[in-house]
C-alpha cells in the first residue's frame, strides 16, 4: 500500500511539476497536432483515407513515446542540473519507486497527445472516431502508459552514468517509432528488424491500440505489453541500483 | 577585410562556445543519427502508402536535414549569450551587431550542409538511391542554399529570444512545421493552398525542389529558378532577423531587460 502510494504521489507530483513548464506544456500541446496533421495527409496522398483514424491514433501513440522519451532522457539530467538527484537517491525507498513516477508521468501526460490527435481529426478533418472496441481501447490506453512508462525506466536508468543522455534520447524518436509500427506496417521493414520490434513493449502496445481501432484480438497484444513492461521494470531497477551504486563510488552522481 | 574577419572569426568563436551539440556524443546522436532515422521512416511510410517514390523522400530529407542544425543553432546563438550571461558584452561591441550575428549564421550553415550531404549518403548506402554523378555539385549548391536560409530563419528566431523568454519553444514548433509545410514529406499539391502559401515563405521548400530537380538528372538550368528562390527566402529572414535583432535590442535596453531569463 506504502509502494503504490510512493507511485502515485510521486507520479502526480511530477505530472505537477511539468505542468508549471511553458516550454512543456507547449511543446505537448502543438506538435501532436502538427504529427497528426502531416499524417493525414500523407494518408490522404496515398489515397487511403479509410485508415485515417488509424493513422490519427498512431499519430497520438507516437507522441505519447516522445513525451516518454524526453521525459526519461530528462528526468535524472533534470534532477542533477536542479541539484536535487542526490536527495531523492538518498531517500530510504528503492530508487525504482523514486525515478519510476518521473517517467510514468510523461506517459500520463503524453495520454494528451492520443486525445489530442483523435479530437483534432474529429473536428478539423471530420475523421469519425469509430472505435472497433472502445472498452478495449481504454484497457490498451492504460496498458500503453504503464507499457511505455516502465520502458521508459529502462531508459532512464542507463542515463544515470551518462552526462548527455539526451544524445541518446534525441535520435530514438523515429527509430521506435518505425519498429513499433505506429504508422508504418512492421510488415514492410527488413526481416532482420522483426525479432527487435517483438520485445518492445511499444510494438505490442501499438498493436492492441490498432487492434482496439480496426478490430482484432486486443487483450493478448495487451498481456503482452504488459509482460515485456515488467521486464523492462525489473531490468531498470536492476540497473538503477547497479549505476546508482558505481556512480556513487566515482562520486560522479551530481556532476552534469 | 576586418568585416570579413569579424564575420568568420566571430562566427568560428561563436559557434564554438555556443553550440550545445558540438561533443561528439551529443553532434553524432542529434545531428547525424536522428535525421537519418527520419529519413528511413518516412522512406518507409511513403513506401508503404505509395505516396511517391524513395527519391522524394530521401533528397526532400536530406535537404530537411539541416534545419536541426541551422534553425536551433541560430536559435542558440542569441538565446545563449543571453543564458550565459554575456549577451551585454556583445551588444557593448563597437562593431556593426548585425554583421556580427549575420557572421554567426555561416558556421551553422556549413554544418547544415555536411549533416545534409551526410544525410544524402545515407539514403544513397542503406536506400539504394542512384544519383547522377553530374548533379553533384547542383546538389552542394542546393544543400548550402537551404542550410544558409535555414540558418538565417535560425537567426530570426533566435532574435525573437531578446524578447521572450523561452524562444526554445518557437524554434521546437517551427522545426516541427517545417516537416509539414516545405513539402518535403507530403507532396505540396495534396496540402490546402494556405499551407503551400506559407510553405513557399518557409526556408527549404525550394531547396528541396531544387534538389530533387537536379537527383533526377534535371540539370541545373530546370533547378536555377527554384534555386534563386531559396536564396531569396533566405536573403528575407536575413534581413528580418536584422531587424528583429535592432528592434528588439533598442526596446531591451530600454526596458532594461536585456539578460532578464
Amino acid at each position: 500500500m506504502r509502494t503504490l502510494r510512493t507511485l502515485l504521489i510521486g507520479t502526480l507530483l511530477r505530472a505537477k511539476h511539468l505542468s508549471r513548464s511553458p516550454f512543456e506544456v507547449a511543446l505537448a500541446l502543438v506538435i501532436p497536432l502538427v504529427q497528426a496533421t502531416l499524417a493525414v495527409y500523407l494518408f490522404r496522398a496515398g489515397d487511403e483515407p479509410h485508415r485515417l483514424l488509424e493513422a490519427a491514433v498512431g499519430a497520438g501513440l507516437m507522441g505519447v513515446w516522445a513525451s516518454v522519451l524526453t521525459g526519461s532522457g530528462g528526468a535524472i539530467q533534470h534532477q542533477r542540473f536542479e541539484g536535487t538527484l542526490e536527495i531523492i537517491m538518498l531517500t530510504p525507498r528503492h530508487p525504482v519507486l523514486v525515478v519510476l513516477p518521473l517517467t510514468a508521468a510523461t506517459a500520463v501526460t503524453g495520454c494528451y497527445a492520443l486525445v489530442a490527435t483523435l479530437l483534432w481529426g474529429r473536428i478539423v478533418y471530420g475523421i469519425p472516431i469509430d472505435l472497433a472496441h472502445p472498452l478495449a481501447f481504454g484497457a490498451a490506453t492504460l496498458a500503453c502508459i504503464a507499457g511505455l512508462g516502465m520502458f521508459g525506466l529502462l531508459l532512464a536508468s542507463t542515463f544515470v552514468l551518462m552526462r548527455n543522455a539526451n544524445a541518446l534520447a534525441n535520435p530514438l524518436d523515429y527509430p521506435i517509432w518505425l519498429l513499433s509500427g505506429m504508422l508504418v506496417p512492421i510488415s514492410v521493414l527488413p526481416a532482420w528488424t522483426a525479432p527487435i520490434a517483438a520485445v518492445l513493449p511499444t510494438t505490442w502496445g501499438a498493436r492492441a491500440l490498432r487492434e482496439a481501432t480496426v478490430g482484432g484480438p486486443v487483450w493478448p497484444s495487451i498481456g503482452i505489453c504488459l509482460a515485456l513492461g515488467t521486464v523492462c521494470l525489473v531490468l531498470g531497477a536492476v540497473l538503477l541500483k547497479s549505476f546508482e551504486r558505481r556512480a556513487r563510488a566515482a562520486a560522479t552522481l551530481a556532476l552534469a | 577585410m576586418r568585416t570579413l574577419r569579424l564575420m568568420g572569426i566571430g562566427g568560428a568563436l561563436a559557434y564554438r562556445a555556443l553550440f550545445n551539440w558540438t561533443t561528439p556524443a551529443m553532434y553524432t546522436g542529434t545531428l547525424l543519427a536522428g535525421p537519418t532515422f527520419q529519413l528511413l521512416f518516412f522512406a518507409y511510410l511513403g513506401r508503404q502508402l505509395q505516396v511517391a517514390d524513395d527519391r522524394f523522400f530521401i533528397v526532400g530529407n536530406a535537404v530537411l536535414a539541416a534545419s536541426t542544425a541551422c534553425v536551433f543553432g541560430g536559435t542558440m546563438a542569441v538565446a545563449n549569450e543571453r543564458r550565459y550571461g554575456t549577451l551585454g558584452h556583445v551588444l557593448l561591441s563597437p562593431r556593426s551587431r548585425t554583421v556580427v550575428f549575420w557572421g554567426r549564421v555561416l558556421p551553422y550553415a556549413g554544418n547544415g550542409l555536411l549533416i545534409a550531404a551526410f544525410t544524402l549518403l545515407m539514403g544513397v548506402l542503406l536506400l539504394g538511391l542512384r544519383i547522377p554523378v553530374t548533379a553533384l555539385p547542383g546538389l552542394a549548391l542546393a544543400l548550402a542554399a537551404g542550410s544558409l536560409a535555414c540558418g538565417f530563419f535560425g537567426l530570426a528566431l533566435g532574435a525573437l529570444g531578446l524578447r521572450f523568454r523561452d524562444v526554445w519553444v518557437v524554434s521546437n514548433v517551427s522545426a516541427a512545421l517545417l516537416l509539414l509545410l516545405t513539402g518535403v514529406n507530403v507532396p505540396r499539391d495534396g496540402l490546402p493552398d494556405w499551407m503551400i502559401t506559407v510553405g513557399q515563405l518557409l526556408p527549404i521548400t525550394h531547396a528541396a525542389e531544387a534538389a530533387r530537380l537536379l537527383a533526377a538528372g534535371r540539370g541545373l538550368e530546370a533547378a536555377a529558378p527554384a534555386l534563386g528562390r531559396e536564396l531569396l527566402v533566405g536573403a528575407g529572414y536575413a534581413v528580418l532577423a536584422a531587424l528583429l535583432l535592432k528592434v528588439f535590442e533598442a526596446e531591451s535596453r530600454r526596458r532594461a531587460s536585456l539578460e532578464t531569463l
